[in-house]
């Protein structure tokens, strides 16, 4: 039997609590899990409390107790190591498409032109070419978040954290975006290794992940944690997904 | 099917004027009531004020009487300038034709310094003095009351415009489907919907009146034999009389007072009443009698109407976890909003007519030349010799010198204004103990009308220098200093404002990506809050020229030249003069900021749409 691999990111114990006048709210209650190179989904009922885990992992949010390691070193703050997707696109809309892109590539020590390069390509990637000096405003909710997702590549980073990132669009698009996101991420091109997309729509979760950690209504424990060993590229329209998201929604309510 | 429309149309009409007649009837009625029960309190309070406070009326015993006067003239104009605003308003708001000519005209009487208007206000009422025997009082209290009310009406006019256009098309649509019309539309649709605005836009109105009262209760024009005196027991008066004497102690004392009774007014009357139209209660106004149908449906309609205005505001106190907008009270951030809300107007001012505008104009002058030509009459003067003199005496040339002269103080003090707010509204927005801080200091400074300041700076900055060299220089640092206590605050609160407003999501992702410092500074605040400044900018420079007027002109000896010093001058030189002076430097500043606004502040505005985050 070979040696299981290293982890890349090790949430460890972590609990969440906000203090409030009286009584505070528990909004994590000690979740651990180990990611490694795979497509991790946390699904669970709305308000649990997955952005807040989100945004722990990322280091923009300080658990109560407990730690993220990454590589073994314990996170406090954002690294560049790591990408984020928001829900909301999160873009500057004084920004054009290239500035935003930029934005998370210029706070590196690379050279301006290597720069505007390496942007250049990402936007090339994800179909917005053409669109550089856009303004958000003039594009759609699909293309919006195509640019969040240019950014967070643009980094190179070696783990992608994306928060409901398809729920603020329309059904044809989010479909669309989804198969997209799955086939870069699969492409050996990229560096990304493990991506943690946080969502409550379970049967986006089963459609796109490997492996499916499912949690509780607040205060938020692990409830379940799914393997799902199916064959990519897949179809939304496969039996089996309906049956895995089935189990999993049974679990939730 | 024949539908007898104009038979309908009249009724509509009649019965929408008729009820708006007697909602202002009711209104005005209550405002007399008001009244009546403040002059009885002042009986009651001030059977000591008129023979101990006539021959000393620097006791700070009459204090209280005083106030009773002051608020009772700001109540009458307040009555005024609200039955102006919804009778302005909603001619506006209903008629298309009107608003082309509506709109414009009230931008031009916003641009009017206020305080460049309290001469000509004072000799239309009261004439020239006849040397020896002041005005009747009723006169002057008419003048002030009038003065005023010129300070107070336009914003609520805006408010009530802004609230109206606010309705949305669907509960207009849902309205008219189900027969509300006239009366019943005016009651259950309008009011409801302009009456948060009203109460934004009169906490503006009771700042630019409250603006005035340290200026128009003690006043003087024309040379000792022809001089017309205004003196009218109040607060304002105490102040300035104070100042006269030198008295530093007194004179901060009165405007400890002052303020004291402005915060006064704001934490008992416009906080609760913010806090209550932030609930948009409706209960004001009676439930439709109707088929049940009828009122479900137009019920449900406006508390989505509601849901839609207030969630906004909801939302954003539930982001607001990072930055300190709890200490920013509701009512200062309602403030800043509703401000913001006036944006619209001068799109929508570009989008009016040739015509619309000409006539707008025409009016404007027309009403001039008519307040020209009564001033005149009332002081038996012709109006070729008065013009013809002012031709001889004062050039065209001269009027460009101290109008820039005046505009380089002006910039001066903006710039001075523009910096240290952008750093102050900065550092508000990024730490928190910073703005427990200084959030509460900012609340009372800005509540000090800046023409109250003017009388410490005249004792600290001019009265010890009187026989000094250094006059000429202290004189123009004491006019700098009062412009930008009337520029700062605007600026500063619509740049919190702005700063506070960044979402929630932008600032993550700019902490994801590790944006910090002079960067976040440069490329995310700066940027967010140039909207926000520009309105400010625009607020600042109105206040800055009504500082101006005062702040030019402090003593025959003591003044820097101006447009400012050249108007109140006017009014102590050639009496024959005085008039068309005053009209004409009235009209160079109205003129120059109706310019500026234009050329500067509604171009960079158009721009400014891409700096505004998405709803």
């Amino acid at each position: 039997m070979s040696q299981p691999p290293e982890p890349i990111l090790q949430i460890k114990d972590i609990t969440k609590i906000y203090p409030g006048e009286g009584k505070s709210t528990t909004v994590l209650d000690h979740i651990s899990f180990d990611v490694y190179k795979e497509f991790l989904c946390i699904v669970g009922p709305s308000g649990c409390g997955k952005s807040t885990l989100l945004r722990i992992i990322d280091g923009l949010d300080k658990p109560t107790s407990g730690q993220v390691l990454f590589h073994a070193h314990p996170i406090t703050s954002p690294s560049p190591k790591i990408g984020v997707i928001f829900q909301t696109f999160a873009l500057i809309p004084w920004k054009t498409v290239l500035g935003n892109v930029l934005m998370s590539i210029s706070s590196a020590s690379i050279q301006k032109e290597e720069q505007l390069k390496i942007a250049q390509k990402y936007i090339q990637d994800v179909g917005l070419e053409g669109f550089e000096s856009s303004y958000p405003k003039e594009l759609s909710g699909g293309m919006k978040q195509r640019v969040g997702i240019a950014r967070a590549l643009a980094l190179q980073p070696e783990v992608l954290l994306m928060d409901e990132p398809f729920s603020s669009l329309d059904a044809l698009t989010a479909e669309n975006l989804r198969r997209e996101v799955v086939e870069i991420w699969r492409d050996p091109a990229y560096p990304t290794g493990s991506v943690i997309m946080v969502t409550h729509n379970v049967q986006e979760a089963v459609e796109m992940a490997d492996r499916v950690i499912v949690l509780s209504a607040r205060p938020a424990k692990i409830v379940d944690d799914v393997k799902i060993d199916l064959e990519r590229p897949r179809s939304p329209r496969d039996p089996t997904l309906y049956d895995l998201a089935d189990r999993i929604i049974s679990k939730i309510s | 099917m024949h539908v007898p429309r104009p038979s309908l149309r009249k009724r509509v009409a009649s019965s929408l004027a008729g009820r708006t007649v007697s909602f202002l009837t009711k209104i005005f009625l209550s405002g007399i009531a008001a009244v009546a029960i403040v002059a009885l309190m002042i009986e009651l309070l001030t059977g000591g004020l008129t023979p101990n406070c006539q021959r000393n009326p620097l006791d700070p015993l009459c204090i209280p009487g005083y106030a009773v006067r002051t608020l009772t003239r700001m109540t009458i104009a307040y009555v005024f300038a609200l039955a102006f605003a919804l009778a302005y308003g909603i001619a506006t708001a209903m008629s298309h034709r009107a608003s082309h000519v509506l709109l414009p005209l009230l931008d031009i009487f916003q641009s009017v310094p206020v305080l460049g208007v309290v001469p000509v206000v004072f000799l239309i009422i009261l004439g020239t003095g006849t040397g020896t025997t002041p005005p009747p009082e009723l006169n002057q209290e008419v003048a002030s009351i009038i003065l005023i009310f010129t300070a107070m009406a336009w914003a609520p006019t805006f408010g009530v415009i802004a609230g109206i256009n606010a309705i949305p098309t669907d509960i207009k649509e849902a309205a008219h489907a189900y027969g509300m019309r006239g009366t019943r539309y005016l009651r259950q649709i309008v009011l409801p919907a302009v009456f948060p605005e009203l109460v934004w836009s009169s906490i503006l109105a009771w700042g630019g009146g409250w603006y005035l009262i340290p200026v128009e209760e003690h006043l003087s024009f024309g040379q000792p034999p022809n001089q017309t005196q205004v003196d009218l027991p109040g607060i304002g008066r105490y102040i300035a009389l104070a100042a006269l004497k030198a008295d530093l102690g007194l004179a901060l004392f009165g405007l400890i007072v002052l303020v004291g009774i402005i915060l006064a007014v704001d934490r008992l009357i416009w906080k609760p009443l913010g806090v209550r139209a932030e609930k948009y209660k409706y209960e004001t106004v009676a439930a439709p009698r109707t088929t049940a149908t009828r009122q479900s449906s137009v019920v449900a309609g406006v508390r989505r109407y509601e849901d839609r205005l207030v969630s906004p505001v909801l939302t954003f106190f539930k982001s607001e976890r990072y930055y300190a907008a709890r200490v920013l009270e509701i009512t200062r951030l309602k403030r800043i909003r509703h401000i913001t809300e006036r944006l619209r107007f001068p799109e929508r001012i570009t989008r009016i007519p040739l015509w619309g505008r000409l006539l707008s104009y025409t009016i404007f002058i027309g009403l001039v030349i008519l307040g020209l030509i009564v001033t005149i009459i009332s002081r038996s003067q012709s109006i070729e010799s008065g013009i013809s003199l002012l031709a001889t005496d004062v050039t065209a040339f001269e009027l460009v010198v101290i109008t820039v002269l005046s505009l380089s103080r002006l910039v001066i003090a903006y710039a001075i204004a523009l910096s240290w707010t952008l750093g102050a509204g900065i550092l508000i927005a990024r730490s928190q103990r910073l703005s427990r801080l200084l959030v509460p200091i900012f609340d009372i400074g800005q509540s000090i009308p800046a023409t109250a300041l003017f009388p410490l700076v005249v004792i600290l900055l001019v009265d010890p220098f009187k026989n000094s060299p250094y006059l000429g220089f202290t004189l123009n640092l004491a006019s700098v200093l009062l412009i930008l206590t009337g520029m700062q605050w605007y600026l500063l609160f619509n740049i919190v404002g702005a700063v506070n407003g960044v979402p929630n999501d932008i600032l993550e992702a700019t902490t994801a990506y590790r944006i910090r410092g002079r960067r976040f500074v440069k490329e995310i605040l700066i940027p967010a809050s140039f909207p926000a400044i520009l309105i400010g900018s625009i607020q600042a420079w109105g206040g800055g020229w009504n500082a101006l007027i005062v702040s030019e002109y402090i003593g025959p000896n003591a003044n820097v030249p101006g447009l400012g010093s050249f108007l109140v001058q006017a009014s102590t030189r050639n009496p024959a003069l005085a008039t068309v002076e005053i009209y004409a430097s009235l009209l160079v500043m109205t003129a120059t900021v109706l310019i500026i606004n234009r050329l500067v502040w509604r171009r960079l505005l158009r721009k400014a749409d891409r700096y505004k985050f998405e709803a």
